[in-house]
């Protein structure tokens, strides 16, 4: 079946992007590998951090494109594909974890022989052991990649038969998917992250990971559907109703951040044991406390405000200058989970932060572009297109 | 065109039924057209994008209750800063580096707040939509009373302007409109 021009995104858009992007990702790969000789530790946390960020915007997408199926919205069919199509990043994001095997040890220290003999360790080792660590990654992989391509498939096959059929389906596939997808969340955040001082634990820890997904990869759908409206997609589709309950959304999450951020940080203050306390003992103190004090005005009291009054969101130029603001909090905030538990001492930024940010993001940029043009910008034959185009708030 | 209410008690408006959403909406839009500024619309449901047709404005409440909150909020400060950093500086709840342990006083910002503006909601709603009253002129109009549950309703209230009576029955009924009624008070 053939699109209208309108439909199907024009690589003249980007002109050499597509090709830069993947430069960009090969240079910065290759300063990474060089950093990965000089300073493997550096390179471990770097390489975790950035991965863990653009793991989150994914992770988020996904998460909108199940909600939205399990509660049979109407508002967001029309920017649904996006939304697949940032999620369907994942099975990149599975290629992109490997160079995380081959340095595990240095990263997880309860990988390393060297403190077997812990005790607080061979009390965790039913859980915290390789093969098992492992197992579980590949599992996360699979429910993510299996629930996002599957979503997208159904979605992409309606366009070109129009059957109500798939909406069906994709339901089903999204009820299917909220727990598994939850668990996965839980474990992975423990896994990946918390598990990167095996004495600490929080029972938040994964609904705080979470709670950074979902925010952020609403700025990223705001930033793609405005990038591909400034080119001239989605003329008369998404207006600024649809901006609006993005924005509506963005207050939300922000409060949600930061109620789980509070929720997990009050607990652990209020009891003061010290097996619990020694995380925040690490960032609340010294250079990396001026961060977190940071993290908390960037990451809430300013989107919060900015997005109260409703001035600001109906404005799509508004709402992306908010949107690039949180993504940089975003960022901040996962370099605040990963790197003091290598620079225990104090901040210490390191060009390998920088370029594994470039290598990832870049790589994926590349991939999404990819996504972009394999199918219709947006689902053209779903049942609720019209109901979603004119919108009211 | 019937009478509802006391005919010798001052004049509430003329009113009429509609058969469905889009009847409502497109008189509604007709009314407006018009240049009535006084008048409304009723349904059993909300009706989408019908605040834009019937032209309102955009309710003070928002910002009133952004008052209310900022009060709770300092209210909050106040009573948590002023006992245990000023009167009473005791060493208790985890206060190492000064007696303002921003920790602990979170969750009561937060409730005071969420309070403040919860009830200054509540008051400010009722206080602008004229609430408590006994009875509302509409109720009068016994067909009127179906309109939770079915019927789709269009007034025009008498202190617009351009009111006439005669006018404005006239009208709503070249609309598509069924029982038009004078509605008078009780």
């Amino acid at each position: 079946m053939s699109l209208r021009p309108d439909q199907k995104f024009d690589y003249r858009h980007v002109g050499y992007g597509f090709l830069a992007a993947c430069a960009l990702a090969l240079l910065a790969f290759f300063g990474l590998g060089i950093g990965a000789v000089l300073d493997v530790r550096q390179f471990a946390f770097s390489y975790l951090f950035a991965f863990v960020f653009f793991f989150t915007i994914s992770l988020g997408a996904l998460f909108w494109v199940i909600v939205h199926h399990a509660v049979d919205a109407e508002w967001s069919v029309v920017m649904r594909r996006q939304l697949e199509n940032i999620a369907c990043l994942f099975s990149a994001l599975a290629v992109l974890f490997i160079p995380l095997v081959f340095v595990a040890p240095v990263l997880w220290a309860w990988m390393d022989p060297a403190n077997a003999g812990n005790a607080v360790l061979q009390e965790k080792a039913a859980y915290l052991n390789r093969p098992f660590f492992w197992g579980r990654s590949l599992v996360y992989f699979a429910v993510f990649i299996g629930s996002a391509y599957l979503l997208r498939a159904y979605s992409v096959a309606q366009d070109a038969s129009g059957l109500a059929r798939c909406t069906v389906y994709n339901r089903r596939v999204a009820f299917a998917s909220i727990v598994p997808m939850a668990l996965c969340v839980t474990f992975a955040a423990v896994d990946w992250l918390m598990s990167l001082d095996w004495h600490w634990f929080s029972t938040m820890w994964g609904v705080y990971l979470f709670a950074g997904a979902a925010l952020s990869s609403l700025c990223v759908l705001v930033l793609v559907v405005t990038a591909l409206r400034s080119v001239g997609y989605f003329k008369n589709l998404i207006t600024e109703e649809h901006y609006h309950i993005l924005g509506k959304l963005l207050l939300a999450f922000t409060i949600f951040w930061a109620y789980i951020g509070f929720s997990q940080y009050m607990l652990i203050w209020y009891a003061n044991i010290p097996e619990e306390t020694s995380y925040f003992i690490l960032r609340n103190t010294g250079s990396w406390n001026v961060l977190s004090i940071l993290l908390v005005a960037g990451h809430f009291v300013v989107p919060f405000l900015l997005l109260l009054p409703s001035f600001g969101k109906r404005r799509p130029g508004f709402l992306c200058g908010v949107a690039w603001w949180i993504l940089a909090m975003h960022l901040l905030d996962v370099y605040l989970m990963v790197l003091p538990e290598l620079h225990r001492a104090g901040f210490r930024p390191s060009l390998m932060d920088l370029l594994a940010v470039l290598a990832i993001g870049s790589t994926l940029v590349a991939v999404y572009l990819k996504a972009l043009g394999d199918s219709a910008i947006y689902p053209i034959r779903d049942p609720r297109l019209q109901q979603s185009i004119d919108l009211q708030n | 065109m019937e009478n509802a209410g006391n005919p010798s008690a001052p004049l509430y408006g003329v009113g009429a039924e509609f058969a469905t959403a889009a009847d409502l909406t497109r008189a509604a839009r007709e009314i407006r057209g018009a240049g009535y500024e006084s008048f409304d619309v009723f349904s059993p449901f909300p009706i989408h994008g019908m605040d834009k047709i019937v032209g309102a404005r955009r309710s003070p409440l928002g910002r009133i209750v952004f008052i209310g909150g900022l009060t709770g909020f300092l209210t909050a400060v106040a009573v948590q800063y002023l006992p245990s950093a000023v009167i009473y500086p005791l060493i208790v709840h985890g206060k190492p580096t000064g007696f303002f342990a921003i920790p602990a006083y979170f969750p009561i910002l937060f409730e005071t707040t969420v309070l403040f503006s919860a009830f200054t909601a509540f008051v400010g709603l009722l206080m602008m939509i004229g609430l408590p009253r006994f009875n509302h002129p509409l109720f009068n109009w016994e067909r009127f009373k179906g309109v939770s549950g079915e019927g789709f309703f269009a007034v025009i209230e008498s202190r617009d302007p351009r009111f006439s009576t005669e006018e404005a029955g006239r009208f709503l009924e070249s609309l598509g409109g069924s029982n038009v009624t004078v509605i008078h008070e009780d």
